[in-house]
């Protein structure tokens, strides 16, 4: 407590200016209920001193400002989709929200429009000195390439990369298994299709067992929804067709409705998608020929409510957690740097969320089959391939 | 000229025929195993099924009404090469002003008064272009680059500033129209008889825009004025309201297309990346360019894409992958081909230029 006490005291002869004055008004205004925070932050300094000491070094001033404001700074770039996209980025929003309510640390958004905005958002994190960002968070696989390039020229940063994996010793890499959170739907969609089952505005056709996929764009990540969703149905039952189609893109909602629809009339009673905006054509079309469809990243029944007659259960990918995680490291002052989290099934990383307006008219024999499958896969019983 | 368009049929022709025997090379190169008939007995069977030709009609929908729009502008004299922000702008718009009118939850009514003001919105816009590029004689191209570019990034901006996120929520879409007794017809039934109105509306629009185009004296001023303004000048008809008029109908029907979209087909604009219009408006252009501004080639150039892309994402289902990004550079291969080697689609010769009458 007494480090504080010279901080503060170290602020005020700093002090005089507005911006100090506002600070310091901060500090007081949490007043009592920051008790625990402030001890946990001066704990972190001693033992967090070694791995983040670029920090104090670069820029001495704004690191003593905001040790005084004793909250950490998070920069948060998103992924292309933007805030409000019921799904991925909210869920990262979710997460430093979370985190925000819990160790009170402060962040700021931003939103690039398109792939080539993402490096830069970036660098002018990394070069701000006011405040002095402590971590940035970098949502989605389009974070990549610059991040890789970023995290070289400015080493001293602390940096938390979603949805990729980028070898550094700043970058805490998270990535999901989200081939274990599709075996999961996989597996419930392949033992609804052979059930005579109705719920919501939809029902099984009880002639065929057919079910679908419909992806974004091809790529390695999105083949592992795939990959782990066809095994899950195959689990289900070896008689079941998966029939699945890319619509080459992630906002095309016109596409994917035209897709999910060919697959409707070929039989297919659930259609999962992994496609971004493409996928809520896919709710709608499952409306249209009142059959199923499974959601994905977040509970898009929840998120999308027009559409939970239809939605069974959504492939969460818990993108709060990974972000909230990576916070509480580095306020505990374990800053995972240079490793890469894998968050499945076992992690509480992916999981099968059913959906808000069905979910529970799924029968129970059904969910407790997705249940066994789910220990078997933690317990390592059960292999999920990542590619198709 | 509508009596000399024989030999635009055979260009068309050994277009289509050329592209189909691209395509049986591309089967033979990707699928070694399957040889062609196996795949020609695939095809047979997705092609005649009525849901993959009404699949196509609605596919085609955005296509071919910028299209429709595009040969408008681009025949009186005035290239309009943002047509896909018309679509973009009116697709919002459409999501916008219906949501508006409905609280949230609009009813068919509410949806057709979006669908108006969205059509009217893309027609104002697209009298801004036609102000810049004949009134300031700006680069027509140039222009056209910046209704995309503008559209591009007003609507998902709008979208922020409306829902508070670049995708709006989810609203209903148009009924289908089924039409007593002719819907029991087997396969032309559910394909022409039960659909959503935005079919119909553009077998009319192609129909009515041939008419207008080469049956009345309306479509030769369109034509003087792209061939020959200084023609049709002389003859005592305003140029400049004429070329008016053509990108005013550009924006038109490019406004029912892209309304079409959001409306009519998803419920909802989705504003991230290339916006859910996603390049329909560039497939439009070359569509009328390998139909040689004809609306009936304009239409069957539109179906062909639309149906190659439907067909593209059946025959993923059944195992045959042939990547969409390679189905998706078709239209631009096929207009490079029709105007490199196939014979010309011959471009207005004044389409570009600005027209000073000499009274002035």
């Amino acid at each position: 407590m007494s480090n504080i006490d010279k901080r503060r005291r170290r602020l005020l002869k700093v002090g005089g200016t507005g911006a100090v004055g506002m600070t310091l008004a901060g500090c007081t205004g949490e007043g009592d209920g920051s008790d625990e925070t402030t001890a946990e932050e001066s704990g972190s300094d001693e033992s967090g001193g070694d791995e983040s000491g670029g920090d104090e070094t670069t820029t001495e001033e704004s690191g003593d400002s905001d040790e005084g404001s004793d909250s950490l700074d998070i920069g948060m770039v998103y992924a292309t989709g933007g805030l409000g996209d019921n799904s991925f980025n909210d869920m990262a929003h979710t997460g430093v929200q979370d985190a925000e309510s819990e160790f009170g640390v402060s962040y700021q958004n931003s939103e690039p429009g398109s792939p080539s905005e993402v490096a830069n958002l970036q660098r002018r994190f990394a070069q701000s000195s006011d405040p002095d960002y402590d971590l940035i968070c970098c949502i989605g696989f389009v974070q990549a390439e610059a991040l890789a390039e970023n995290a070289q020229q400015f080493t001293d940063q602390n940096w938390t990369v979603v949805d990729e994996v980028v070898e550094e010793d700043n970058v805490d890499s998270n990535v999901f298994r989200e081939e274990e959170g599709s075996f999961q739907v996989g597996h419930m969609a392949g033992l609804l299709t052979q059930m005579d089952f109705s719920a919501g505005a939809g029902e099984t056709d009880t002639d065929n067992t057919v079910v679908g996929f419909v992806g974004g764009q091809e790529t390695p990540l999105i083949e592992k929804f795939e990959a782990g969703y066809t095994a899950g149905v195959e689990h289900a039952s070896e008689d079941i067709e998966v029939r699945s189609a890319y619509a080459g893109a992630f906002n095309d909602s016109a596409q994917g409705q035209e897709i999910a629809l060919s697959m409707y009339d070929e039989g297919a009673d659930i259609v999962f998608h992994a496609a971004g905006g493409t996928g809520n054509g896919v709710f709608q079309a499952a409306q249209e020929r009142g059959r199923f469809a499974i959601g994905v990243d977040a509970d898009q029944s929840m998120s999308l409510p027009d559409y939970d007659d239809v939605i069974l259960a959504s492939m969460v990918k818990r993108v709060d957690e990974a972000v909230y995680r990576s916070i509480e490291n580095l306020e505990n002052g374990e800053f995972a740097g240079g490793e890469i989290n894998t968050l499945g099934l076992e992690e509480n990383g992916v999981e099968a969320v059913y959906g808000n307006g069905i979910g529970s008219e799924i029968p129970d024999d059904v969910t407790s089959a997705v249940d066994e499958s789910r220990e078997a896969i933690i317990d390592g019983d059960i292999d999920v391939p990542t590619e198709v | 000229m509508s009596f000399g368009r024989l030999p635009t049929d055979r260009r068309l022709l050994a277009g289509v025929a050329g592209l189909v025997l691209a395509a049986l090379l591309a089967v033979e190169v990707l699928f070694p195993a399957n040889p062609v008939t196996d795949v020609g007995a695939v095809l047979v069977t997705i092609v005649a099924d009525a849901n993959y030709v009404s699949s196509v009609l609605r596919l085609t929908v955005p296509i071919a009404f910028a299209a429709l729009g595009g040969i408008f502008a681009e025949k009186s004299g005035v290239i309009n090469i943002g047509l896909e922000g018309l679509l973009i702008i009116s697709a919002f718009t459409s999501l916008a002003a219906a949501a508006a009118l409905g609280g949230g939850d609009p009813n068919q009514t509410q949806l057709w008064l979006g669908f108006g003001i969205a059509v009217l919105v893309s027609t104002l816009f697209a009298l801004l272009f036609a102000i810049v590029c004949i009134e300031f004689k700006a680069d027509q191209i140039i222009a056209g680059l910046a209704v995309w570019l503008i559209a591009l990034g007003l609507a998902p901006f709008a979208s922020k500033v409306i829902w508070g996120q670049v995708n709006s929520p989810t609203i209903g879409t148009f009924n289908n129209w089924t039409i007593p007794v002719l819907s029991e017809i087997p396969f032309v039934g559910p394909v022409l008889f039960d659909a959503s109105p935005m079919v119909y509306m553009l077998l009319v629009a192609v129909v009515a825009s041939w008419y207008a185009l080469n049956r009345t004296s309306f479509g030769r001023w369109i034509e003087a004025s792209g061939e020959n303004p200084k023609a049709l000048d002389t003859v005592g008809v305003d140029v400049r309201r004429v070329r008016y008029t053509g990108v005013l109908l550009s924006g038109f029907l490019s406004g029912i297309g892209g309304a079409g979209l959001a409306i009519g087909r998803v419920g909802q604009f989705i504003g991230g990346g290339t916006t859910m219009v996603n390049g329909r408006g560039w497939i439009g252009i070359t569509a009328y360019l390998f139909g040689n501004y004809n609306p009936f080639g304009a239409f069957g150039a539109s179906f062909l894409f639309a149906s190659l892309d439907a067909l593209q994402f059946r025959l993923q289902q059944v195992g045959y992958n042939i990547p969409s990004e390679l189905i998706g550079i078709i239209p631009y291969v096929t207009v490079v081909v029709v105007l490199a080697f196939v014979g010309r689609t011959r471009i207005p010769s004044a389409a570009g230029d600005h027209y000073e009458s000499g009274e002035e």
